[in-house]
């Protein structure tokens, strides 16, 4: 946790958007650059967009590149590559350039639109297909990926070594082809643009989607079992997840519906596998009822989901934190639980563990509130160290006479038995019940129950990890999850120009700590939530918990377009 | 089974078995009739099949004190030879009601009572074996003993009116 | 010393149930335990998994590892509880609501996935818990019910046909007025290796008082029975008016079972994200 007064300094960063028609290369060509750039010892963040087409259609990858962690896109791009024209139109907004912005294209392609050319960017032009089509095999991205490295100041070596990892499946030919239009690129104009980002010493880096990443979190946090439906955007995590789990001892089953994935899990983990599920909006909304079942039987679950656009099937392609309020409040009855919110690609790692482990410790559910942002970004970030958590189930192996599941305890967690052990027999229910389990409509019982589940989740000490506070300045910026990548960026530009900062990512939404909030924001004369989303979600909640000053202000912005450093600026200068 | 024609039961201990089986069984559907009753606050009724599962109770201990010294040879559900699809004594569950008046619950312990006496009956009656016959016949005695008490009663019941449910059902779930 | 056996009984949890007398439910608890008691399962090696409804109250009233879910899903709860603990007897519980409608979707993948556990689905037309509604195996023209004052109007749900067009390898049809007939059933159902569906005709005395009449038409198959041929247990079923007890078919299909070997380390795992 970093608390201390002087807030990180911002280095420079580069950000580069290849754009080109489906098919063209355009995403291959960003792998390439944001694993050249890992070689040189850069960090970075890779972020795709496309048509709603299966393939074909237009695509673009915007990569940004930084000695330093990278946890957002920036306001700018310094550079874009247009391979083709086509639709160039859809990405204007998700691509925006400056006069300080180069583009190179290549001329055969036909006229720099109007649209671009008003930004007045400078403009470069790379013969990609005369180069592409004098070679055997030859591409246009390669071509433009040399031409690239060149304005962005990567070196070459690094360039080539990337290239023969990312494209050596493709065998040796294609390789071998790649390397010389990549040279052809590169040594076309040999004129820098940008001054070379300082070089840093290589360190040990991963490549990995955030995606991936809950993934990684989960597996070190003891899930053996994962049952799911496919759904964008968090399919990738099942499809990593499956032949690791495989190899790991575990399985995935890939489930007729999401109302048969959570009520799988939970049957996997009544049988004592710490078990997870992962979906989007529409699923999430599906599962609910199985959340309640899993938290008053005090079935331990782990649910992901990778918030899209919604509400109804919405944008699924994009990004939106608009799911906190299904999270916090979708259940019927009163039934507290845990909510999560990773703060960066990096941080999947850790917060998905501390989920898996505290569900399973505490027997209850764990909401863990990713979004397609990070979890189909792909990342370079420093490797996340191993996390020894001591939290796990309480099992009762040699039950007594006189055990009782749901026995009131000093922490009101009960020793749960696991089927095979014998005298421990019981029924888990979705009724309310006694200590002994049995279904129970008394009001003494009913109200033993919701103390037992509400006081296990209060009376836990989450230490410090609930939430990242950086800085002491009087003015607040207050945001959850993925947004804490960019409130990072515009808190450390305004420290840059001097202003007194604060920010606070919260990272466990539910239950709120109320106390240490309060004391993160104490003396600040100004607190603004930002978040992505429409009706100001997490503004609303932190209201009705009693924890935001009254004149607290609000910057909700909802998806598709990411949140940029230069909105929360503004809003902060206003 | 019903597909088998006549009851021929050869030994002893292969009777004792059967007989066991009946009046343990007969005595557990008393008691789960007596607790479902309880439940659905039919307490007559239930007080009358507690007595009756009391007394299959007492028939299979004694039936019990009779096995002793005889090992007893191990049968599957299905491989006794119950002239009907359960045990004599447990048939007609779907009879019961919880709005059942005394006198209706009579009938059903008259008939069961009545096709534990046939079973032992028509076991003396076939069996090829002396001492078979010999202890079939005591029990014929005994249930038909139970019988003529159970009519007793019966007649000396008032005839009731049958029980009125003044309330809607439940939905518990 | 050896163990003594354990009797039926011994595997009754002494929860007394909340069905109503005369419920067919009762027949299947003994049937169940007598099964559980002539297989000689340890009780803690059997897990009993049920929805919503009269029927699904059943796992509290077995001595075992009991799983009282929420509505329709049990199958979904057991698929998980079966792949991530292959060692337990696996025994699926609920009614034709719970069953056929709520949870149809579900009952269609477990009987293609071919897990190995036994579904007992307790069918007595109707629902009780809620007071008597048409259910998906209520007759058309069954007026009964205020929700539907003029019948359903529509086919009725068929079970076993239904367990065979998914790809069931084991169906079997009982009657809780033969609860003899029900127990070799359920022996054989839960020893069959893969998902063995059960259906009991257990009537509600108390909805469909006119299922006191099915002891005048339940009846064994009188086609051989069971068959290992598909067309011929599809005609079986079809020629059938639905009251007719026994196993219909018993086939054999590879069961679904996730291995659950370790054969890696997650650090390991782990560096294929290092550049």
């Amino acid at each position: 946790m970093n608390n201390d007064n002087k807030p990180s300094q911002t280095t420079t960063s580069y950000s580069v958007a290849i754009t080109g028609s489906g098919g063209s290369g355009a995403v291959t060509a960003g792998r390439i650059v944001l694993e050249a750039a890992a070689h040189c010892g850069f960090q970075g963040l890779m972020t795709r967009s496309a048509g709603p087409q299966i393939r074909g259609g237009e695509s673009a990858a915007m990569v940004r590149f930084s000695a330093d962690p990278v946890v957002c896109m920036g306001d700018y791009y310094d550079l874009l590559v247009a391979l083709d024209w086509l639709n160039i139109e859809r990405f204007a907004d998700e691509i925006p350039l400056s006069d300080k912005s180069l583009i190179i294209c290549d001329p055969a392609a036909g006229e720099v639109p109007a649209q671009l050319r008003s930004n007045r960017a400078e403009i470069r032009e790379v013969p990609f297909k005369v180069f592409a089509s004098g070679l055997p095999g030859g591409r246009i991205n390669m071509v433009a990926l040399g031409a690239m490295a060149m304005v962005c100041g990567l070196p070459l070596e690094a360039l080539e070594a990337s290239v023969k990892g990312v494209l050596r499946s493709k065998g040796e030919e294609v390789v071998e082809s790649a390397l010389r239009a990549l040279s052809l690129g590169y040594n076309h104009d040999r004129r820098p643009v940008s001054p070379p980002l300082q070089a840093v010493e290589k360190r040990k880096v991963w490549s990995i989607t955030g995606n991936q990443a809950c993934g990684v979190g989960a597996l070190r946090g003891g899930v053996r079992f994962v049952a799911a439906y496919p759904i964008t955007p968090a399919s990738e995590m099942l499809e990593w997840l499956a032949p690791r789990l495989e190899k790991l001892g575990g399985s995935l089953l890939q489930a007729e519906d999401e109302l048969a994935s959570i009520n799988m899990i939970i049957g996997a983990s009544f049988g004592g596998v710490p078990s997870l599920t992962a979906t989007s909006g529409p699923g999430l909304s599906l599962m609910v009822e199985g959340l309640g079942l899993a938290l008053v039987s005090e079935t331990p679950v782990t649910v992901v989901n990778v918030m899209r656009g919604g509400p109804s099937t919405g944008i699924p392609t994009k990004s939106e934190q608009a799911d906190l309020d299904i999270a916090l409040y979708g259940l019927h009855g009163d039934a507290p639980h845990l909510v999560f919110a990773p703060l960066s690609i990096h941080d999947c790692v850790f917060t998905t563990q501390w989920a898996v482990q505290l569900a399973e410790h505490l027997q209850t559910v764990s909401l863990v509130l990713s979004d397609q942002s990070l979890g189909q970004s792909q990342a370079i970030i420093e490797a996340p160290a191993e996390m020894n958590m001591p939290w796990r189930r309480v099992v009762e192996e040699v039950p007594d006479a006189d055990y009782r599941r749901y026995q009131i305890t000093a922490d009101s967690i009960s020793p749960v038995t696991l089927p095979g052990t014998s005298n421990g027999m019981y029924t888990a229910d979705g009724l309310e019940h006694n200590e002994l389990g049995t279904p129970s409509s008394m009001a003494a019982d009913h109200r033993e129950q919701l103390n037992k589940r509400l006081h296990k989740l209060e009376a836990f000490d989450y230490g410090d990890d609930w939430a990242q506070i950086d800085g002491q300045g009087v003015e607040c910026i207050v945001t959850w999850g993925s947004c804490a990548g960019v409130v990072r960026e515009a808190a450390d530009k305004l420290w840059q120009q001097g202003r007194e900062i604060r920010m606070v990512a919260i990272r466990l939404l539910a239950p709120l700590q109320r106390e240490k909030f309060s004391q993160a924001i104490a003396g600040a004369d100004r607190v603004l939530v930002v978040e992505q989303n429409h009706g100001g979600q997490l503004f609303h909640y932190l209201h009705a918990q009693g924890v935001l000053p009254e004149q607290a202000e609000s910057l909700a912005q909802p998806g598709p377009l990411p949140l940029r450093s230069g909105r929360i600026i503004r809003a902060l200068t206003a | 089974m019903s597909d088998n024609p006549e009851v021929v039961i050869e030994t002893v201990a292969e009777f004792l078995v059967h007989a066991l089986e009946l009046e343990e069984a007969s005595s557990d559907h008393y008691d789960e009739l007596a607790d479902s009753m309880e439940i659905h606050n039919n307490l007559k009724v239930a007080e009358l099949f507690r007595k009756l599962g009391d007394y299959s109770r007492q028939h299979a201990k004694e039936v019990h004190a009779r096995t002793e010294g005889i090992e007893l040879p191990q049968l599957t559900p299905w491989d006794f030879k119950w002239k009907c699809p359960s045990s004599p004594e447990s048939f007609c569950m779907e009879e019961a009601s919880y709005m059942m008046t005394v006198t209706q619950a009579m009938e059903i312990a008259l008939f069961n009572e009545i096709r534990g006496r046939d079973f032992y009956q028509q076991v003396a009656d076939n069996t090829p074996n002396d001492k078979v016959r010999k202890i079939a016949l005591e029990m014929v005695e005994e249930e038909g003993w139970h019988v003529e008490m159970l009519r007793e009663w019966q007649t000396s019941l008032q005839e009731e009116p049958p029980l009125d449910d003044l309330d809607p059902p439940n939905m518990p779930e | 010393m050896p163990v003594p056996a354990l009797k039926a009984k011994d595997y009754k949890s002494g929860i007394k149930p909340v069905w109503c007398p005369g419920c067919g439910h009762f027949a299947v608890l003994a049937a169940l335990t007598k099964a559980m008691a002539h297989l000689e399962l340890s009780k803690e090696s059997v897990a009993v998994v049920s929805g919503i409804g009269c029927s699904s109250r059943l796992p509290a009233y077995i001595d075992s590892y009991g799983f009282h879910g929420i509505h329709g899903r049990a199958l979904a709860a057991a698929s998980g509880l079966k792949a991530a603990r292959p060692d337990l007897t696996v025994v699926v519980a609920g009614g034709d609501g719970d069953g056929f409608s709520i949870g149809g979707n579900h009952f269609l993948h477990a009987c293609r996935r071919n897990m190995d556990m036994t579904y007992i689905v307790m069918d007595n037309e109707v629902y009780g818990m809620t007071k008597g509604q048409a259910s998906p195996t209520t007759r058309p023209t069954w007026t009964k019910s205020k929700m539907t004052p003029h019948g359903t109007g529509i086919p009725r749900f068929n079970p076993a046909a239904i367990a065979l067009a998914a790809g069931a390898g084991f169906i079997a049809r009982g009657y809780s007025g033969e609860p003899t007939e029900m127990t070799r059933l359920l022996v054989e159902a839960i020893e069959y290796p893969g998902f063995a569906f059960v259906q009991v005709l257990s009537g509600c005395v108390t909805y469909r008082p006119d299922q006191k009449g099915w002891k005048e038409v339940v009846h064994p198959f009188i086609n051989d029975v069971p068959t290992d041929d598909r067309i011929k247990a599809a005609q079986i079923i079809q020629a059938d008016e639905g009251k007719a007890t026994g196993i219909i078919y018993a086939s054999s299909f590879p069961v679904w079972q996730p291995e659950n070997q370790q054969a890696t380390e997650l650090s390991l795992l782990e560096e294929e994200f290092c550049i």
